[in-house]
């Protein structure tokens, strides 16, 4: 057993040590486009996996995602952003003196991000987790809604409706992608712990849980703390991915909820690697579908672009999914290192008995 | 097969070999698609026009934001990055324009928004410049038109607090308007979505305004006009360029009627022989006449392509000075001046509702707003 722990942990050190050449590579190889795009699917990634901590693995539905994310953008990003730029950009009404003075380097404002969705996550945690299944989920979803309406209304704040632009474009791969295995290596970790096993309880029949003597509200809460905290991370480095950000609907509003959802539920509800696969495959198809959306040459024949084609085609690939694997990519079973190379076992089998390693 | 291959590599090469290529970044799909809709058909039609320039061919590659920006954000860097274009034209709102100007600041290529009228938009940058006019300038030309025009001395104001376009709209509108006509003004706020105004008409009516500002957009302007006539407001009810689209008079109806407004560009408003020839080529094109953003599209891609042929180049670093240098252009909605920020410096077009159609009112020249 000792022995098989010794060999995931090699191996996942490993994976890592090839990430980080993957990366090393692609910093330097790849255009600033890709490189961007490559940012974006680690930015997911950790916007995926906190939500499926909450939604996957304790099994409280919650649609509140987008106001944790915010509340991390808007941290950070006030705090890295130099006051003459503050002072130039509050046009409608000067900063209130407090946010204009802050500043922060990038790191510490990050985990400022986390840190200030992880007490929102704490304060409200209190009336909403004592509601279960659809309140649960209504009631996270106006408490994300209530976040950008304050958002728009705080204008020596937050600027209002104008948004903040000018935000120091920090995020690179490293950073987005180094944030993701953190994220990964710490939800693991929490799964495999005994709070992580009380989670799993809670969600399979949280009322056996109760009466096994696990403390339902309180491991809910942990959980839900936990994955705002990432959420606001996620948010913060989204912010400097994108250098301006406001409280638009179309930027911080349900439809980024539902995104991440759709990235949770296509990897597999429950499973973190499914969710990290889920993201990748969303941000990359997003950007790779647009070449249906240029007018192209088959056969000699040449086809007019059609806008939106994308989605269309995203959306079908997305039904084709769900309807191959009903649970998501993974199911609720993870990608361990026993299942890769239980594949590649049987696969060699298979070859053998087919003669071809022969 | 292969015959195949070969044929298709031979058309790739010949559309690759001496062209320029022009990115156009719009909402394609979305929420505001109707807008990118209206500037694609003005681009569609320039390019039609006039599809050479430095004896070479223009490309034109248009990538949908799908009114969003982070995909706005994408869309620019695909079209700098793996596109390669000299120079991009878009977006059309303000919050999108200022996502992809950020890429394109950095990839030195520059980019001309449409309708993007936030003075943020251009704000400490050097690539972007703009076709249209800024809301700090409408703002302060509504107050004009209502202090001089209209004489009124109390107003009431509309604010979506939503949209930031409303808000700095009013802000320039008091500025002025208290200044130099010492007319009182009352802010009553609502939301983008909003169906139901009347406390704030109620508040406008014991206030006792002669005349009620609606800055934001024409679905909330036409209901909440609808619903101030109908409690029985007489005055005068003016808005900015939000109230241009013909769904104004669909939802709005009578109550709209006798509206002002101001904005970029109205067909009735063509003097010069390049406006009507443009009305005339965009309604044989399309059977209908052209709306603001169709002529501020086609003003854009023609303003780039004079730029490059000031600049002599394909630079897209040259091209930008060229279109920061730009002055006394001849648009179709109107002479167009670059100012050291980007911005465009324009004359703002007074239109009214006539019998459910926009007619030419008035117009303010921006020498009268200093």
């Amino acid at each position: 057993m000792t022995k098989k722990a010794k060999r995931d942990t090699t191996l996942t050190v490993l994976l890592i040590i090839g990430m980080i050449i993957f990366l090393q590579v692609a910093n330097t190889t790849f255009d600033s486009y890709e490189k961007q795009v490559l940012s974006l699917m680690a930015i997911y990634g950790i916007m995926a996996v906190s939500l499926n901590l909450v939604n996957g693995i304790t099994g409280i539905f919650s649609l509140g995602h987008a106001g944790f994310i915010l509340l991390g953008a808007y941290t950070s990003a006030l705090l890295t952003i130099p006051s003459e730029q503050k002072i130039a950009m509050f046009i409608i009404q000067p900063p209130s003196p407090l946010i204009a003075n802050l500043h922060a380097d990038f790191l510490t404002a990050t985990i400022m991000g986390g840190l200030v969705a992880a007490f929102g996550a704490f304060i409200i945690g209190f009336p909403v987790l004592r509601l279960s299944g659809d309140y649960l989920a209504i009631a996270s979803l106006g408490f994300s809604e209530v976040l950008r309406i304050f958002a728009l209304n705080l204008q020596s704040v937050t600027n209002g409706s104008l948004g903040l632009k000018g935000i120091p474009n920090y995020t690179n791969v490293w950073w987005s992608w180094g944030w993701l295995v953190v994220t990964v290596i710490f939800v693991v970790s929490l799964v495999k712990s005994s709070y992580g096993r009380a989670l799993l309880a809670i969600r399979d029949n949280s009322i056996a849980a109760e009466a096994m003597g696990i403390n339902v509200f309180k491991h809910t809460l942990l959980s839900f703390v936990i994955s705002a905290f990432f959420a606001g991370v996620s948010g913060a480095l989204y912010a400097h991915w994108l250098t301006t950000i406001d409280p638009r609907i179309t930027t911080f509003g349900p439809t980024l909820t539902y995104y991440v959802l759709i990235m949770v539920v296509l990897g597999g509800l429950g499973s973190i690697t499914g969710s990290v696969v889920g993201a990748v495959l969303f941000a990359f198809l997003m950007e790779w579908l647009r070449v249906f959306e240029q007018p192209f040459t088959l056969f000699g024949r040449s086809f007019p672009a059609i806008q939106g084609m994308r989605m269309l085609v995203l959306s079908v690939l997305f039904v084709v999914t769900m309807i191959v694997w009903k649970r998501g990519i993974f199911g609720r079973s993870e990608l361990t290192w026993d299942a890769i190379i239980n594949f590649f076992k049987k696969f060699g089998k298979k070859a053998d008995e087919r003669g071809v390693g022969k | 097969m292969k015959r195949i291959l070969v044929t298709l590599l031979v058309i790739l090469s010949i559309s690759i070999f001496a062209e320029i290529r022009i990115g156009v970044l719009l909402p394609l799909t979305g929420g505001i698609s109707a807008f990118g809709d209206w500037t694609k058909k003005g681009i569609d039609l320039a390019h039609k026009q006039k599809n050479t320039v430095l004896g070479e061919k223009v490309t034109l590659v248009y990538v949908d934001t799908r009114s969003e920006k982070t995909e706005a954000a994408n869309g620019m860097a695909r079209l700098t990055d793996k596109e390669k274009v000299v120079t991009v034209i878009g977006e059309i709102a303000s919050s999108n324009s200022m996502a992809a100007a950020e890429i394109a600041e950095s990839r030195k290529v520059p980019q001309v928004a449409v309708t993007s009228t936030s003075p943020l938009v251009t704000q400490g940058k050097k690539f972007i410049s703009r076709v249209c006019f800024i809301d700090p300038l409408q703002g302060t030309a509504l107050a004009e038109f209502a202090g001089k025009n209209l004489k009124a001395k109390k107003v009431t104001i509309f604010v979506d607090i939503e949209q930031d376009y409303s808000i700095s709209l009013t802000n320039y509108f008091v500025e002025r308007f208290e200044k130099k006509y010492k007319g009182q003004v009352l802010k009553v706020q609502y939301k983008s979505g909003d169906q139901e105004f009347s406390a704030q008409i109620a508040q406008a009516l014991s206030f006792g305004s002669d005349a009620i500002m609606m800055t934001g957009y024409y679905n909330e302007i036409a209901l909440a006009a609808q619903q101030a006539r109908s409690m029985g407001f007489k005055g005068y009810i003016i808005a900015g360029d939000g109230a241009d689209a013909p769904e104004l008079v669909k939802i709005g109806g009578k109550a709209v009627e006798g509206l002002y407004f101001t904005t970029h560009y109205i067909p009735d408003a063509a003097t010069s022989k390049l406006g009507k020839d443009f009305v005339d080529a965009f309604k044989k094109e399309y059977g209908t006449l052209p709306a603001m953003n169709a002529a501020l599209g086609y003003d854009a891609y023609m303003l780039i392509l004079n730029a490059i042929e000031r600049a002599k180049s394909k630079d897209p670093v040259k091209i930008n000075d060229a279109i920061r240098a730009t002055k006394g252009f001849q648009g179709v909605s109107g002479t167009i001046n670059i100012d050291k920020n980007g911005d465009a410096i324009k004359t703002v077009i007074v239109a009214q509702v006539k019998d459910g159609k926009f007619v030419f009112a008035s117009s303010i020249e921006p020498e009268d707003l200093q």
